[in-house]
């Protein structure tokens, strides 16, 4: 069990700790989730003192271990940690990176550790790999090693810092694939990660982590389906939601569509939609919109549907401009081939309109 | 290896064969022998050599007008600069000028005395120099009224080598203590190393001196520009090669009387001298280089003196770069503070510079080996050089192997030593070798501190005889190989700690494997 108790963290110019209080029980997998910079992999740094903290305390089964006496080598052999960029020792093949700690540290015979060792690479699938080198292996190969290595020191908790975020998306399945066997072994995890699907499935409490502090806290559905607080609340929407905003002419369109892309790949819309979406956005906000307003304000909002599948295009834009105005155009007849319905509004007085286009 | 070997052969018989054909090129010299010029008034605007350091560059600048004054080291280089037409004529002393006219008759000598050279021994400037120097002047007053200094003068200047006999000063009993006597070893007939043993005019009559007052002789050969300054920093009890007396030089050390009141010539290229005329025979060169004397032994001394200086910098200066890195590692702000000025201070001066304080300076009032002192000199220019090593190796080890190490539990020892030590080893290891090399190269100026390493070996033979070209090429090729030899057990180490080289069989050595 850790308790952590008024955790503060400072840092020269800023301060991404404040006042962090949790306390986690064996056998939690906990998912710690939030906005970019809001001092996440930092908590987790400091559980295990890579990085100091300011003040407060952590105690581990009961000993704290900020305290300066404190064997923090010892500390740490029960606290495994698994980073970003996997850092696999580069001079030594698979087999030895896994070994190596458990023979130097917890003296076992080199026969011993060996043979753990390959039940762990065996664990991990990639038994076949001992004797590769880091730089011979495929980053979610690493990083699958880098866990086995961790294992292999039988920590009382795994701390997992964005494990999946220096992955190709291609290679993200098989190392979430492994951390899901662990959850079946109930080993005790926290995870800090951007992959919403993931945490939900298997963690079985959610940090929801912003202003320095475990803002909010809870079960999954609790977190991910009824949020309490207004940050939470907004934080969700934003992942349910993708909204574009374009004020002028020279607006940054690879990007947006990227970030249509990226949405699409976080909520598993199918490649059909994306593609669909992807196209009705050029061609009515684009080609259509931007060549005839003057002042292009135009306002994006997409969400999706998920028990249908479908996804909900909003385009808000000033004016009375009515598309069907260039139904005899190529962008209007893209836009009604690839969309399932099109459905114009504008206000009463004339200073707003808004199409909504229904994709499947 | 190999490769190397084979390139190194390669321009070895390149070498031979250059010389093979030069020295086909080789005529006797002319009968004639007038020299290119016949008076000094003619030589005015021309270009005179001197011998740093020594009395000529004064009297050439007063007799010779507008001469342009080129230095060199020793006087081998002087000839060599003459014969290749790099100077018009050089001053000399008569009685080296007539030594070296034995070997040579492509040179003469203008007729004419552009000055005299009083010289003596020198003294370090404190009360037992100046009793010594009291004791040397009666010494030396009583041989001019015997009539002896004359002969000896006589003796040193006789062709044939066997008539230049003198007493064996190594054995001289110790009844009132042992003297050092420093000279230059390189300057015949005042001074230089015949079989083993420095003789000459100077050193026979220090000999004689030590044998008179009870003395026991030490004979320690220095380079000329050195010489001055290691009396002064009182490192010998005295010292002679020649050295003229003049008022700089006395105040800051004690002069003898004159031991000799010798002509300063001016010596030129004799007419219709072919330049091939100075190219020996390959096997007479050689037979001159290392036969004659048992001259290799001196080449031996020389690789001996050179090894060890090398080696045993390497070592201790690659300890040394170690603890310097151990303790600034943590950022220890007063162990980072002496470090960065320990290598401002090393790194910012000439390894020569570096050489010369130590010795004098540092050293200076302490009886201490040149050896010892090049050591140290090139342990701290190796250590510091070690150090930059480390910084930039371990830098450029991605940090995240630190973080690995400690969360898996190592502490911050282990941690640096067994896994980020040997991954930074592997980005230094080449820039290592190079240092190794750059440092073999750089210990040829020990010689400054009377250090006989294998530079100061092929000066010293040449200045016996009076070969440009042939102990300077073998002094090269002997480097080398040296520098090929500690390359390829630098390579060797290299692919030794290479973990990528290991063998399946050595990755998991005392491990069955079950399936």
């Amino acid at each position: 069990m850790i308790e952590i108790r008024h955790l503060r963290k400072e840092f020269e110019s800023s301060v991404p700790l404040k006042d962090i209080n949790a306390v986690i029980n064996d056998g939690d997998v906990i998912a710690v989730i939030g906005p970019s910079g809001t001092g996440k992999s930092t908590l987790l740094n400091c559980m295990n003192l890579l990085e100091r903290p300011t003040s407060g305390q952590i105690l581990l089964n009961g000993q704290d271990i900020t305290e300066k006496d404190c064997d923090i080598s010892q500390v740490r052999r029960k606290m495994g940690m698994v980073f970003q960029s996997f850092n696999l020792f580069g001079h030594m093949t698979a087999i030895e990176n896994v070994m190596y700690a458990p023979v130097k540290l917890l003296g076992l015979s080199r026969q011993e550790a060996y043979d753990r060792a390959v039940e762990l690479l065996r664990m991990v699938g990639l038994a076949e790999k001992q004797m590769n080198y880091p730089d011979q292996m495929s980053g979610g190969q690493k990083q699958r090693v880098a866990i086995a290595r961790t294992l292999a020191m039988d920590p009382d908790i795994i701390l997992f810092d964005e494990p999946t975020s220096a992955l190709d998306p291609t290679m993200i399945g098989e190392v979430q694939s492994v951390i899901r066997e662990l959850v079946r072994q109930k080993k005790t995890m926290m995870i800090v990660t951007h992959e919403m699907q993931f945490a939900r499935d298997v963690s079985n409490r959610v940090f929801y982590m912003d202003e320095g502090l475990i803002y909010e806290e809870g079960t999954p559905e609790e977190i991910f389906e009824h949020p309490k607080k207004e940050k939470t609340i907004h934080f969700m929407r934003r992942l349910r939601i993708l909204e574009i905003d374009i004020s002028s002419h020279s607006f940054d369109f690879a990007d947006a569509v990227a970030r249509i892309d990226q949405y699409c790949y976080k909520n598993h819309i199918s490649p059909k939609v994306n593609e669909k979406l992807q196209s009705v956005f050029e061609e009515l906000c684009i080609q259509l919109l931007m060549s005839v307003l003057k002042d292009p304000a135009i306002h994006v909002t997409i969400e999706y549907d998920q028990p249908q599948e479908a996804v909900e295009m909003a385009v808000e834009y000033p004016g009375n401009f009515r598309i069907e105005k260039a139904r005899k155009t190529l962008p209007y007849a893209v836009l009604t081939a690839k969309s399932e319905s099109v459905v114009q509004e504008t206000l009463p007085d004339g200073s707003k309109s808004t199409v909504k286009v229904r994709i499947k | 290896m190999k490769k190397r070997l084979k390139t190194l052969t390669i321009l070895f018989i390149g070498i031979i064969l250059t010389s093979m054909v030069t020295a086909g090129c080789s005529r006797d010299s002319s009968s004639s022998d007038e020299g290119v010029y016949t008076s000094v008034s003619e030589l005015s605007g021309k270009r005179i050599g001197v011998q740093m350091g020594s009395i000529f560059d004064s009297v050439s600048r007063e007799n010779i007008p507008d001469a342009q004054i080129l230095y060199f080291s020793t006087f081998p280089d002087i000839v060599m600069a003459l014969k290749s037409n790099k100077i018009d004529a050089f001053p000399n002393l008569r009685m080296v000028q007539t030594q070296y006219m034995h070997t040579d008759d492509s040179v003469t000598i203008i007729d004419e005395e552009i000055g005299r050279n009083p010289a003596g021994y020198v003294f370090p400037k404190n009360k037992k120099g100046a009793a010594l120097r009291d004791q040397m002047n009666e010494f030396l007053q009583s041989l001019t009224e015997s009539g002896e200094l004359g002969q000896i003068e006589e003796k040193w200047c006789e062709k044939d080598e066997s008539k230049k006999t003198m007493i064996d000063y190594t054995e001289l009993p110790d009844i009132n203590g042992k003297l050092t006597f420093l000279t230059e070893g390189t300057f015949p007939p005042f001074s230089y190393l015949r079989e083993d043993l420095v003789v000459g005019y100077d050193v026979d009559i220090a000999a004689r001196f030590c044998k008179e007052y009870g003395y026991a002789l030490d004979v320690v050969m220095m380079n000329f520009e050195a010489l001055m300054p290691a009396v002064t920093a009182g490192k010998c009890d005295f010292a002679a090669s020649g050295i003229a007396i003049t008022e700089e030089r006395a105040q800051s050390v004690y002069f003898s009387d004159p031991n000799i009141y010798d002509r300063i010539v001016v010596v030129v290229l004799k007419k219709d001298t072919g330049s091939g005329a100075f190219f020996h025979s390959m096997a007479d060169s050689f037979r001159k280089t290392f036969i004659v004397e048992s001259r290799y032994k001196l080449f031996l001394k020389g690789i001996a003196a050179t090894l060890a200086i090398n080696i045993l910098s390497i070592i201790f200066g690659t300890l040394l770069g170690f603890a310097m890195y151990m303790a600034c590692r943590n950022g220890n702000p007063l162990a980072n503070k002496v470090t960065e000025f320990f290598v401002w201070l090393i790194r910012g001066m000439p390894a020569v510079v570096l050489l010369m304080l130590l010795y004098y300076v540092i050293f200076g009032k302490i009886s201490i080996s040149g050896l010892a002192v090049a050591v140290i000199a090139f342990t701290f220019t190796f250590g510091v050089s070690m150090y930059g090593m480390l910084v930039s190796g371990v830098k450029a080890v991605d940090p995240g192997q630190t973080k690995a190490g400690y969360a898996l539990g190592f502490d911050d020892r282990s941690t640096f030593f067994h896994l980020i030590l040997p991954q930074a080893a592997q980005h230094f290891m080449p820039a290592y070798r190079g240092e190794i090399v750059a440092l073999i190269k750089a210990s040829a100026i020990v010689g400054y501190i009377a250090v006989e390493d294998l530079t100061r070996m092929g000066d010293i033979i040449r200045s016996r005889t009076y070969e440009p070209f042939f102990p300077i090429i073998s002094v090269a090729i002997i480097y080398f190989i040296l520098a090929a030899i500690l390359t390829a057990i630098t390579d060797r180490v290299i692919r030794n700690i290479d973990p990528k080289k290991r063998t399946k069989e050595e990755i998991l050595k005392g491990i069955e494997i079950h399936d």
